[in-house]
């Protein structure tokens, strides 16, 4: 019976072609190994003791490193961290993008290089982003405290990224400066994209300025809004160099995103079994994102 | 721009209420511009300047807007032999075009296998896709490097090129299914009608319409690769064969920490070729990250 099935359903001839199915392998394949595998690998890790410098095999402990994890005070602090950084950079970056965007709106011509100027910071490396952030912040040299001393803002340098509390919003400065022109690249295309009658029935209706922008144009860039903030925030949540190269995720656990925390158990104390654990709790987190941003594109397409 | 008649006061007189509330508005935006212009070109503007500066200079409590004496040793002292900032560039090089070719080629044949496929399971697999792009990859490097680890690559470039396929690979396949998607089914079956084999409208008809697709993928990859910090920190320990990104973190330390002129003109270096390639994508990256989230499309 199969047999006549798929000698049927092989004849039903050029619509069928195996061969372009077959060419999806090679990059299942990579994916299989370099991103199924360690993730299997991790969930069955997360279930045992297990250091990788000792040269013992994982030993299976069940549900202790979970156990262990929620009552750890620095899963918390990593969490509030974690939820700083990747929503306050997408807040901050999304606001001001959008600002930008309607107040370039109307630049035509020549004065069109001020927008592409104003991407300018995407395009730097991220270790340099940490390199610059360092230097601008520095406590003694950097031409921040200096400004701020001449202000009289300040009386005496702030030792920003070494300090508990300025350091996590430092990192996330630097992280709004490089993240805000893609928002603004994604507004201003999407306000370019709004229909020219919906803008002239409003223009008719003596609708101007302000108003204009929030009861006419806004609503049009919701779905633009809710797409690049979950890829800004699904980014943020992985993101480990800025923060690695800026702070350490210092000093003590201060700027210590799940990321870094990860990294830290992981290849500085090669606790791999608790490491896994925490790697297990924060793949369900971003799985619920992913499911949303999947859900969302969904229904945009 | 046709408007313009319509919205400009009829009788002209620019002190007439609306006038003046327009052109208020206008001086506002433009100090939300400079403004604007200010916070991102000023730390780009201080990178070269601190570059061009001798040492005492840049590490001054109140530090010169221009360099007082400019100077170039801040960039010789790149490529003297404590700084093997060459081996680092070469390497960052190699690696992230390596990567971005293998995935290019990954991603167009898996791509368009995704987009035009009969198989059963195509639209759960895209989403498996989808969703493997976004997986941490700290949580991946612990295995990852086990693995690595049995195959001998720990510490080898191949090896970092192996890091990097795991986050370009499912964006790569998920970008090209995209730019696929976008061509009209139509220009296949024309081609088919005119009696070409499958083969050659892929390699004749299809691939070429989709060159700003596999080039927007090539480039990603590249910058995604050439920022990347966490695999060369992990997957490699010896210096000479480090990429930019960690090789300078690893240098810039102890008693260099405060070597500013030499970190800026280590970034300058660093964030060139960068920028050239970001301004050859911009437009259509985005459009290809935000396929059908833009309003009326």
């Amino acid at each position: 019976m199969r047999g006549v099935a798929f000698a049927q359903r092989r004849r039903r001839g050029p619509q069928r072609r195996p061969w372009l199915d077959w060419m999806v392998l090679p990059g299942l394949l990579a994916v299989g190994v370099v991103i199924a595998y360690p993730v299997v690998r991790t969930f069955q890790l997360s279930t045992t003791e297990y250091n990788a410098l000792s040269g013992l095999d994982p030993r299976p402990v069940g549900t202790d490193n979970f156990e262990k994890l929620a009552q750890d005070p620095i899963f918390w602090e990593a969490l509030g961290n974690t939820a700083i950084y990747t929503f306050g950079s997408v807040a901050v970056a999304a606001l001001i993008g959008v600002v930008l965007a309607l107040v370039t709106e109307d630049m035509v011509g020549r004065s069109r290089f001020l927008k592409t100027l104003l991407l300018t910071p995407w395009a730097v490396p991220f270790v340099v982003v940490a390199f610059l952030f360092r230097y601008m912040f520095d406590e003694r040299t950097g031409i921040v405290n200096a400004v701020l001393t001449n202000m009289g803002v300040i009386d005496q340098g702030v030792p920003w990224l070494v300090s508990a509390t300025w350091a996590l919003p430092t990192v996330v400065a630097a992280n709004v400066w490089t993240q805000t022109p893609f928002f603004f690249l994604v507004f201003s295309a999407a306000l370019a994209a709004i229909p020219n009658d919906v803008i002239e029935a409003a223009r008719v209706d003596k609708t101007r300025g302000w108003t204009m922008a929030r009861r006419i144009k806004l609503p049009y860039l919701r779905n633009a809004a809710l797409v690049a903030s979950l890829l800004m925030v699904i980014s943020n949540f992985n993101d480990f160099a800025k923060i690695w190269a800026m702070t350490e995720g210092g000093p003590g656990y201060a700027s210590t995103t799940f990321v870094v925390w990860v990294y830290r158990l992981a290849f500085t104390s090669f606790d791999l079994g608790y490491s896994s654990a925490i790697g297990v709790v924060w793949l369900l987190l971003l799985m619920t994102f992913a499911i949303a941003y999947a859900r969302l594109l969904r229904r945009g397409t | 721009m046709t408007v313009t008649p319509v919205t400009a006061p009829p009788q002209g007189l620019n002190t007439s209420a609306p006038a003046r509330r327009r052109r208020r508005g206008k001086i506002g935006r433009t100090i939300a511009i400079a403004v604007a212009l200010f916070f991102a070109l000023a730390p780009l503007y201080w990178m070269v300047s601190t570059s061009l500066k001798p040492g005492i200079e840049a590490t001054r409590r109140d530090p010169t807007m221009l360099p007082n004496d400019v100077t170039a040793e801040n960039y010789q002292k790149l490529f003297s032999e404590n700084l093997p900032f060459g081996s680092f560039a070469v390497n960052s090089i190699v690696t992230a075009l390596a990567a971005a070719v293998i995935s290019v080629l990954l991603s167009a044949l898996g791509g368009y296998a995704l987009s035009r496929g009969t198989f059963r399971l195509r639209e759960p697999i895209s989403y498996l896709v989808l969703i493997a792009q976004m997986l941490p990859l700290v949580v991946l490097l612990g295995p990852l490097y086990l693995l690595l680890l049995n195959a001998e690559l720990v510490n080898t470039l191949p090896g970092l090129v192996v890091g990097y396929i795991s986050f370009a690979v499912p964006f790569g396949m998920w970008l090209m299914k995209g730019f696929f998607d976008a061509v009209p089914r139509e220009v296949e079956e024309a081609a088919r009608v005119d009696g070409y084999p499958r083969w050659q409208i892929l390699f004749r008809v299809v691939l070429p319409l989709t060159v700003p697709g596999l080039f927007t993928t090539g480039t990603f990859v590249f910058i995604e690769s050439w920022n990347n910090l966490i695999y060369p920190l992990t997957l490699i320990n010896t210096i000479d064969k480090q990429t930019l990104p960690a090789g300078l973190i690893l240098s810039f330390t102890g008693q260099f920490k405060t070597d500013w002129g030499g970190m800026m003109a280590a970034s300058v270096v660093t964030t060139l070729p960068l920028l050239v390639a970001f301004f050859a994508i911009q437009r259509s990256m985005v459009r290809g990250l935000t396929a059908g989230a833009v309003a009326g499309e």
